[in-house]
């Protein structure tokens, strides 16, 4: 049937593949709502997705999909008239039947049928009808069960192991790491909130979920390495879950590091290799450690009834800390310090209640993934039409025409065309929170080895920036988080001599200011040390004299040159030099500013400035001659025009200018563009004072036109990159002006790159 | 079934444009380059002057929102320069995905050169213009020199110009 498929049917079957994508994203995340609270209209629309799946997929004879939506639908109709009760393994199965139709859905969209998809139908579909057998024959039984003793967990890996091949593309691939790599982080969120704050049933069980879903995909793609790890460690979420008692207080760490492997196996996958995880063996027995044998496997062992044990259990609630008592894994003092412990985070924690409202706020919103390419078109085309409007609105035919009607029409356009532009730009800002989370992780691990206490207080997380912006700070963010942590916080045993709180805070903010974003990376350490970094710089001869001119700033600046560093020995974690002028290198990039502030004794902080887009930037247009340029405004101090007694000329032929105390080099802007100007006297033109990393000096052009807003477009590969240019722009009147590049215009002075030929 | 359409057109375009040369005037002589690469052809606009560039990149210009570098042929060739008129012409040129302007004295038409009229190119190797060319192309009794874009653009000169531009850039 795959073979003889006409147009028609091909636009049918790509319409319900659409479609049915769709709801069953929207749907997902409902059904697991389903199971902590069943509200009818949920359970209705959830039936309504597999009975309409089952009535399209019937229609264009995908027989394993109707034969898993059908056997889905039959235990929601028996659920939805109560004739059963709803239980966490339905949801598990429910949610294996969407996962077992996206599947259909991706292999429907490439070869037009799901034939191959049998074996996974044949599981499916059997398992859906056991569960409504089983909970026919004995509804209550089975709700009584405690959700730990899911009979569906367990014969998962040999069922899945069963199955055909598959074979494995590279779209399917990707979206298995992708996803998988979420998974795990919102794991990794979850564990170390654990590890603070203690347990909490709440995210035991989402963090149960993310693994167990993990798990599901690596099963799916026989991934078997990762796939025992991750089942182990379910096994153990599972016992916190239903309160049994483990050989530890908090298996936290142990699981992080478990995380930590599939994490490596993922990446592992990402670069095309077979994603292993070497050791698994050892792992898996460290994990088993976790896990005393449960009393009622003993009694099993030694003969008693289950059913009386099951029993058992259900009455048995007692308090952990008794068990853990009567077992002797922990002392009566222990349990009670632990009790207090538990009590004291309960009280920091926010209100339970608020958290449902939160997650029904997040399941109301809808996101898609878009390929970041096709963003990027649509941005360069909205960048377009503002050049397109202006060079309409602006046509030099229409000027000293009448044209009341025109101009209104105009003036509507040009609105829509801001706003237009103002959403396209939201539309690649992602909040930092993202990013600021993986540092958690990050702190957790260092304050671990260096043995410092650390509270990492994040602040102003919802604060958006564009992606790629999130992309390249996402390193230096590591590596001043890093300096901060092995410099700057002092051992704990220091902190207390000098009298501050044993805990250092870490302060990661993110806040709007001045039209860019500023993330700040603070610490209440030791401090920048002046002397230290002095006697550094001049020891590896990165600067002449005996510095004692520079200023505090001047010389905190230098940490970010390159084989810079101060730390007396090194440590795996940071202190070989490299890190920090990468920092510098990747800030300026995006044409970040980075400012370091120091109080010895109190502290450090480094405030990384980025602008908010790379697309746009406030510009200041110059003419010299008949030629326009762009100058970043933010680079610009001040303007003025200079009188003869402002100008010294050196003896070596440089030319500087007086502003105020200061005196600034001159960089004659005509030389570097090689153009005409209207005179060469500097009293009869502007001098603009421009800074770039503290650095200061003065361009010298005709005039001043005018402030705008420019769209950064850069100049033709084939052009490759040129000093004192850093791209290029589109006027109003269609013409190309250029955007200059403050730091290469800055090195031109120093006669580095540019020819200065001021004739040619 | 979209893809396959569009096969379809490009395999029709690539029939319809085989054999055919766009051809104009440069100092006197008649040159030619295949139509594939060719996008369209503009009159001459205002080229925004790009600095530290070799004297035959003229600079920038604004193709619909598109900025693409220009190059000028002549200066290209190493020919004398010459006023640009109201015949000069731009023709923007597409290879491999990159947009470049050519700036030639004047387009005269789209010629049908089979591929039997067109004699390999002489072996002089002396003048800087002759590692440019394809071949040259007989129609009738007239001779169009036909000019290898891909080598015009990207021969070790320019690979040179680009690494220079690097090395600058590296030197940051």
């Amino acid at each position: 049937m795959a073979m003889d498929i006409d147009n028609d049917q091909l636009e049918i079957i790509q319409e319900f593949v659409t479609e049915s994508r769709d709801m069953i994203e929207q749907l997902e995340p409902q059904i697991i709502q389903l199971g902590q609270d069943s509200d009818p209209e949920i359970m209705n629309a959830i039936f309504r997705l597999f009975h309409s799946m089952k009535g399209s997929a019937g229609f264009l004879e995908f027989d394993h999909m109707t034969r898993v939506a059908h056997a889905a639908e039959n235990l929601l109709d028996l659920i939805r008239n109560g004739d059963i009760i709803l239980v966490s393994e339905h949801v598990n199965l429910l949610c294996g039947a969407c996962d077992f139709a996206k599947e259909a859905l991706e292999m429907i969209e490439n070869n037009y049928t799901d034939e191959d998809m049998v074996g996974p139908a044949d599981v499916i579909a059997e398992k859906l009808h056991q569960a409504i057998e089983l909970a026919k024959a004995g509804g209550a039984e089975t709700t009584a069960e405690p959700p730990a003793f899911d009979p569906t967990v367990e014969p998962d890996p040999d069922a899945d192991a069963g199955l055909p091949q598959l074979e494995i593309n590279e779209e399917m691939r990707q979206s298995f790491v992708t996803e998988g790599l979420e998974l795990l982080q919102s794991a990794e969120q979850r564990l170390l909130a654990w590890g603070e704050k203690g347990e909490d049933t709440e995210s035991i069980a989402d963090l149960f979920r993310s693994i167990h879903s993990f798990k599901g995909n690596c099963g799916f793609f026989g991934f078997v390495d990762m796939e025992k790890l991750a089942h182990q460690m379910e096994t153990i979420l599972d016992r916190c879950k239903s309160g049994s008692p483990l050989n530890v207080d908090n298996p936290a760490d142990s699981l992080l590091s478990a995380l930590d492997l599939l994490q490596n196996a993922v990446n592992d996958i990402a670069q095309e290799r077979p994603g292993l995880i070497p050791d698994l063996a050892s792992s898996l027995n460290e994990l088993q450690k976790l896990l005393p044998p449960m009393l009622g496997e003993i009694l099993i062992a030694e003969g008693v009834r289950e059913d009386q044990i099951t029993a058992a259990v259900a009455t048995q609630k007692k308090p952990m800390g008794e068990i853990l008592i009567e077992q002797g894994a922990a002392t009566p003092a222990q349990v009670n310090a632990a009790l207090l412990k538990q009590q004291a985070s309960k009280k920091t924690q926010p209100p339970p209640a608020a958290k449902p409202v939160a997650r029904t706020a997040t399941a109301q919103r809808q996101d898609i993934r878009v390929d970041l390419s096709k963003l990027d078109t649509l941005i360069n085309l909205i960048g377009e039409l503002v050049i397109a409007e202006n060079m309409l609105i602006h046509n030099p035919d229409l000027k000293g025409l009448e044209l009341e009607n025109f101009n209104k029409a105009g003036q509507h356009m040009s609105k829509l065309v801001r706003e237009l532009q103002e959403l396209a730009m939201t539309i690649r800002m992602i909040p930092v929170s993202g990013l600021f989370r993986r540092m958690i992780r990050l702190v957790h691990d260092i304050s671990a080895k260096s043995g410092k206490k650390v509270e990492l207080v994040l602040l102003g997380e919802e604060t958006e920036i564009d992606k790629t912006v999130i992309e390249i700070i996402s390193d230096p963010l590591v590596h001043l988080l890093r300096n901060s942590l092995d410099h700057g916080l002092e051992p704990p045993e220091e902190r207390l001599a000098a009298g501050k709180d044993e805990k250092g805070v870490l302060t990661l903010s993110a806040r709007h200011e001045e039209g860019e974003v500023w993330v700040t990376v603070k610490d209440d350490g030791r401090g920048l040390n002046r002397e230290r970094i002095l006697e550094k710089a001049l020891s590896k001869g990165l600067i002449e004299g005996d510095g004692s001119e520079l200023s505090d700033k001047e010389i905190y600046n230098m940490i970010f040159l390159p084989g810079f560093s101060t730390a007396a020995k090194v440590t795996d974690i940071s202190g070989r030099g490299v890190g920090m002028d990468v920092v510098k290198r990747n800030l300026e990039k995006i044409k970040g500013k980075i400012d370091v502030s120091s109080n010895p004794g109190q502290g450090s902080r480094i405030d990384l400035r980025i602008p908010l887009t790379l697309a746009i930037i406030d510009g200041m247009m110059v003419r010299v001659g008949d030629t326009t340029a762009i100058l970043p405004t933010l680079s610009i101090l001040e303007a003025f025009r200079p009188n003869q007694e402002q100008i010294t000329l050196t003896p070596d032929g440089d030319e500087l200018a007086k502003v105020r105390e200061n005196f600034f080099p001159i960089l004659r802007l005509y030389e570097i563009l090689g153009k005409k100007p209207d005179s060469k006297v500097l009293a009869d033109g502007i001098l603009i004072v421009l800074e770039h990393q503290d650095d200061r000096f003065c361009l010298f052009v005709d005039e001043i036109v005018g402030q705008q807003q420019t769209v950064i477009k850069g100049l033709s590969d084939f052009i490759g990159n040129v000093a004192g240019v850093s791209g290029c722009t589109i006027l109003g009147d269609g013409g190309v002006s250029l955007i200059l590049d403050i730091g290469s215009l800055r090195e031109s002075l120093e006669g580095k790159n540019l020819t200065k030929d001021a004739n040619s | 079934m979209s893809s396959i359409d569009s096969a379809f057109v490009a395999i029709d375009n690539e029939d319809t444009q085989k054999d055919k040369y766009l051809t104009f005037h440069l100092a006197g002589e008649d040159y030619g380059i295949e139509i594939r690469f060719v996008i369209e052809i503009i009159g001459i606009q205002k080229i925004t002057e790009v600095p530290d560039m070799p004297d035959f990149i003229r600079g920038v210009i604004n193709l619909r929102g598109k900025v693409i570098p220009v190059m000028d042929v002549r200066a290209r060739f190493g020919m004398q320069a010459r006023d640009y008129d109201d015949r000069t012409c731009i023709i923007v040129v597409n290879i491999d995905g990159t947009e470049v302007g050519l700036v030639v004295d004047e387009v005269s038409e789209v010629a049908d050169i089979p591929a039997k009229n067109v004699e390999p190119p002489p072996r002089t190797g002396k003048s800087t213009g002759s590692r440019y060319i394809q071949g040259m192309g007989k129609i009738g009794e007239d001779v169009k020199i036909l000019l290898d874009v891909q080598k015009l653009l990207f021969d070790e000169e320019m690979n040179r110009l680009m690494k220079r531009a690097n090395d600058d850039q590296e030197q940051e």
